[in-house]
């Protein structure tokens, strides 16, 4: 189901829920959240079902529990929107959590630092963690591998008889690792496959590679 | 003092311009003289203006004696017109009247075209008589006081009924006037329309089923029969012609001598790039042309419409290459040939477009029929004969758009507010919503106030907000703007302004083709070729170009389907292929049937074809019911839904008026097909739901609903809010419903709405029916043939499967290190 990616000696478990898990280091990578999503919709008049908001929390949970990390990175865009009601959901499941978090800030992150603070969450632009530089953007850095978010990849793979299928991916470069959006409620950015060097389909039961 | 004959003035003024009331005109007049309602049945260019006009006139007159020497101020009159381009007609009509008996009454028109200054002056100050669309209707009533500017309206006038009847604008309408029969003191109601094949349906739909307009109310029919005379051009050599496209352009010799011999001509195409391609073939070919033909489309701005119809109406055009957008109204004397490129789609617009010449009383509409392509000619055939038999289509209204009623009473709740033990009494007498229960009501009013969340919790969710007093209202201002920048039921692509660099405004063009260009990329827009300098917020800069090939925006509309009539008299000219009698058009395609029998079959009436083949694309199963695009959609993705029951299968479908393809990776068991009986109507609405289920036909539908409703927010004027994100997100919203909220009723009325008008489900167990009955021929073929090719290259496509996607995946990639 999980998918083993090696980047310099270093051990990544690709789950098919989009997220990355750093085994040598015990660190669990996730972009694109996108948490408050639904009230932020809702606060401007547009009718998302409500219940519809739990649904990240229950898949981060699952992939919390299948990794058991020691450390959780959110590489950015972690909450949707300004401080909202989803805010207090939030900070209980933080509440329950062991791992520590780290919280590399992107551009809809816009909620101030001293909230994630006060839960224990360090903010920060960028981080380096041995040769890995980890952002928002996708960001080029010498002798740095990138991993990042922000992106939304996905592929269009084109099959005989006119078959196309769509699915949200990791994109893999020379120096670079982008993940998919976590979130559910996002749109995908289709890239093309030839410029990568590597892509990993998420479906929702495995992750598959292809070229 | 009381006039002793109310109909003296109106006789004087046709008595002075030598003309002659029609009977249908007096008759209009007496009924609504008589205070009635009704629906006038007249077509185009028949006298149906001042057919009513006159009649709202005298009654006015007759109330208000005193009207020519102390005018009093204020609305009287509504017009309401679907297209803006015919609004300019009826103010010259309407006005030249007034002026002309001495009334000093003024006539206005508020539109998408009517500029900020000139409603607010409006506002201040209402004209006589208002010339408006549906949309523009809503958002009156979406301004506070709107009850004040109504008040004294004692008619509206529904001009082109039956072109809103059969769409959501016309759910606009009926709730539009269900307020007015409330708020005004005394209102009449007409409606002009057509020949469509449900007018009394009509009539009460607009009028409101069991309401006391309708029991007062009359149909009046003018029984204008017009002479329409239908020419095919006939290519000379038809082994040459091609078996599919849709451009027609290799006819093009064949018009320029009808063009040269007629006073002006009006030539139809289907699509706006085809209308373009046309107008740019016509001026290189024949130069000499140049200044006397031009192009009148939707996208075109404006001033440049305007003028073209001001030039066919003073005769200074030979030609005009247009598009649906002069279907309607506008009458235009100097035209008097029409040439119609690639089919109709169905009777009712083919005779419509017909008689858009040859209007003087008693004269013959000429119309001629380019195909585009060879089986077309069957078309040309049947419309020949529908023309001859008069055969008539049927608008079908919508029923329970509870999309158009969540933006009505947000409509209302941003002006005055309201009170839903009131509007709820209005709503149920619509014809639209003349079955809403209680429970749905409650659905709709929570949808807007809370956002159908039942729960009593403290919410974030802001839009309609329930007064103390019990009164609906909008508070927010955002919440407000955002409401009245998207009311309007007409869903289309984000447009974008085209303009050049140095200034100057060229018209509008849909975002998704701009999208694919790259500044530097030439491409034809307004018959000129243009170069994308830069797309900056909601404006596309261009500038002129000297290359000469240029890529031609298509767009997307013109996907119609034959009408059921038209389906059948298809069938019946197809038919005759082997018999004698048979008329030119048939004859004409011998060389084609000849070379579909090398290989199949031309179908009897007892027989129902299915080919199937191989090629480089997969394997393909071709099926011939001759129903209409929209049956062939729903057959196709029901065959496909059962064949794919049979094994794990994935299919790339594709339907047009004649027929549907299933295309596979994998060989197709047919006579396992044949043998599980897959034609049954049994379990057919099952099947069908679960067909829809798999294909994205109802996630189609939910992007127009979810834009009406208000849950999609296609973005400010001049703030780029890509419409991509748009198509995305109403996707997102369809998926987030069907997992957390499958009772929603917008979410269920994508689906009922396939079922009522994309699927025709009833029409769908007719063909199933017919088919049953026939013997099933199936042919294995080595090659495509004729009937097949039009179908098979046809690029919009719907999937289906039953295969694991990981599976696909992996065939996938095994066939690309194949290849």
């Amino acid at each position: 189901m999980t998918e083993t990616l090696r980047i310099q000696d270093q051990e990544f478990t690709l789950h098919p829920l989009g997220v990355a898990f750093w085994q040598n280091q015990n660190i669990l990578l996730i972009a694109d959240v996108h948490l408050g999503k639904t009230i932020h919709f809702r606060k401007h008049g547009i009718a998302l079902p409500e219940a519809s908001l739990y649904k990240n929390y229950e898949n981060l949970d699952e992939v919390i529990e299948y990794f058991n990390p020691e450390q959780i990175y959110f590489l950015g865009d972690l909450f949707h929107s300004v401080h909202n009601r989803e805010w207090y959901l939030f900070e209980e499941w933080v509440a329950n959590q062991s791992a520590q978090i780290t919280l590399i800030a992107g551009n809809h992150d816009i909620i101030s630092d001293h909230y994630f603070e006060a839960l224990g969450i360090e903010v920060l632009d960028e981080l380096i963690t041995d040769d890995f530089y980890f952002t928002h953007h996708p960001t080029t850095e010498p002798e740095l591998f990138n991993i990042c978010g922000h992106v939304h990849p996905g592929v269009k793979l084109k099959g005989p008889a006119k078959q196309t299928i769509k699915l949200s991916c990791f994109a893999q470069f020379e120096e670079q690792l982008i993940l998919p959006a976590f979130g559910d409620f996002t749109g995908n950015f289709y890239i093309d496959q030839k410029t990568a060097e590597a892509i990993f389909i998420c479906t929702e039961e495995e992750v598959i590679l292809i070229n | 003092m009381k006039n002793e004959n109310p109909y003296q003035i109106a006789e004087d003024w046709f008595q002075h311009r030598n003309w002659k009331p029609f009977p249908f005109q007096k008759q209009t007049w007496k009924a609504v003289l008589e205070g009635k309602n009704g629906l006038l049945n007249a077509p185009t260019g028949s006298g149906k203006t001042f057919a009513l006009w006159i009649g709202i006139v005298l009654n006015y007159l007759n109330k208000n004696p005193d009207a020519f020497t102390k005018p009093k101020k204020g609305l009287k009159a509504v017009w309401i017109t679907p297209l803006r381009a015919l609004s300019v007609e009826i103010q010259q009509a309407t006005q030249q009247f007034c002026d002309e008996i001495g009334l000093d009454f003024t006539v206005g028109i508020r539109t998408g075209d009517t500029s900020t200054q000139d409603r607010a002056k409006q506002k201040k100050n209402m004209p006589d008589l208002l010339i408006t669309t549906p949309e523009s209707l809503h958002l009156l009533l979406a301004s506070k006081g709107y009850d004040k500017t109504f008040k004294n309206l004692d008619a509206i006038v529904i001009d082109e009924w039956h072109e809103l009847l059969g769409s959501k604008r016309g759910v606009q309408v009926e709730l539009g006037l269900s307020r007015l029969k409330t708020i005004c003191n005394t209102l009449q109601i007409w409606g002009i329309s057509a020949t469509i094949g449900n007018l009394q349906q009509a009539q009460e739909v607009l009028l409101g089923p069991d309401s006391e307009a309708l029991q007062n109310s009359v149909l009046i029919k003018a029984h204008i029969q017009k002479k329409i005379k239908v020419e095919s051009i006939i290519p000379e050599k038809m082994e040459r012609f091609p078996w599919r496209g849709h451009l027609g352009l290799h006819l093009l010799e064949d018009i320029i001598p009808i063009l040269k011999k007629s006073r002006t001509t009006l030539i139809f195409t289907n699509t706006r790039s085809q209308c373009e391609l046309w107008f740019q073939a016509i001026l290189s070919k024949h130069p000499e042309f140049a200044g006397e033909i031009a192009m009148h489309h939707g996208s075109i701005n404006k001033e440049t419409r305007l003028w073209v119809e001001g030039a066919i109406r003073n005769e200074s055009l030979k030609a005009v290459v247009c598009t649906s957008s002069l279907d309607l109204g506008v009458d235009f004397a100097p035209v008097e040939t029409i040439i119609q490129i690639g089919g109709p789609k169905g009777v009712a617009r083919f005779l419509q477009r017909a008689g858009r010449s040859g209007h003087q009383p008693g004269k013959e509409s000429v119309i001629y029929f380019l195909p585009t392509h060879a089986i077309e000619l069957i078309e040309a055939s049947a419309l020949q004969k529908a023309v001859k038999e008069t055969v008539v289509e049927d608008r079908i209204p919508y029923l329970l758009s509870f999309d158009v009623l969540i933006q009505y009473l947000t409509t209302l709740a941003v002006s005055d507010g309201f009170y839903p033990e009131h509007i709820f009494k209005e709503v149920q007498q619509t014809f639209c919503f003349q079955a809403i229960s209680e429970a749905q009501w409650k659905w709709v009013l929570n949808f807007i106030t809370k956002g159908s969340q039942t729960l009593e919790n403290y919410d974030e969710f802001q839009k309609v907000d329930i007064e103390e007093d019990g009164k609906f209202k909008v508070n927010n201002r955002g919440v407000a703007m955002r409401h009245r920048l998207s009311i309007g039921t007409i869903v289309s692509d984000a447009m974008l302004q085209v303009k050049y660099v140095k200034g100057g405004y060229v018209g509008t063009i849909e975002e998704w083709f701009i999208s694919k260009l790259k500044p530097g990329d030439v491409f034809t827009f307004a018959g000129r070729n243009l170069e994308l300098f830069q797309v900056k917020e909601m404006k596309v800069l261009v500038k002129k170009s000297k290359q000469k090939s240029a890529k031609v925006p298509s767009w997307m509309g013109g996907r119609m389907s034959f009408s059921s009539q038209m389906s059948d008299l298809l069938r019946e000219e197809l038919y005759k292929a082997n018999h004698p009698n048979r008329s030119k058009e048939i004859k004409a395609l011998s060389s084609l049937f000849e070379r579909q029998k090398r290989e199949s079959i031309v179908p009897e009436p007892h027989q129902f074809l299915i080919e199937t083949f191989k090629s480089r694309e997969g394997y393909h199963a071709v099926f011939y019911p001759f129903e209409g695009r929209f049956v062939h959609e729903a057959m196709g993705s029901l065959m496909a839904y059962r064949m794919s029951l049979l094994q794990p299968i994935t299919f790339s479908i594709a339907f047009n008026d004649y027929g549907f393809e299933l295309l596979s990776d994998q060989e197709i068991d047919m006579q396992q097909v044949l043998d599980n009986d897959l034609f049954t109507t049994k379990y057919l609405t099952d099947d069908l739901e679960k067909s829809l289920n798999a294909t994205e036909m109802a996630r189609r539908k939910f992007r127009d609903i979810a834009v009406i409703a208000g849950l999609v927010f296609q973005g400010y004027p001049n703030k780029l809010l890509k419409s991509k994100h748009l198509q995305s997100s109403s996707q997102l919203l369809f998926n987030v419903f069907k997992d957390f909220e499958p009772d929603n009723l917008l979410y269920q009325q994508a689906y009922r709405e396939t079922f009522e008008h994309t699927l025709e489900e009833g029409r769908l167990i007719q063909a199933m029916e017919r088919i049953m009955k026939q013997n099933i021929v199936w042919k294995a073929c080595e090659k495509p043939t004729p009937f097949s090719f039009p179908i098979i290259t046809d690029r919009l496509r719907e999937k289906l499967t039953s295969e694991k996607v990981e599976d696909r995946i992996r065939r996938m990639m095994a066939q690309l290190e194949k290849d």
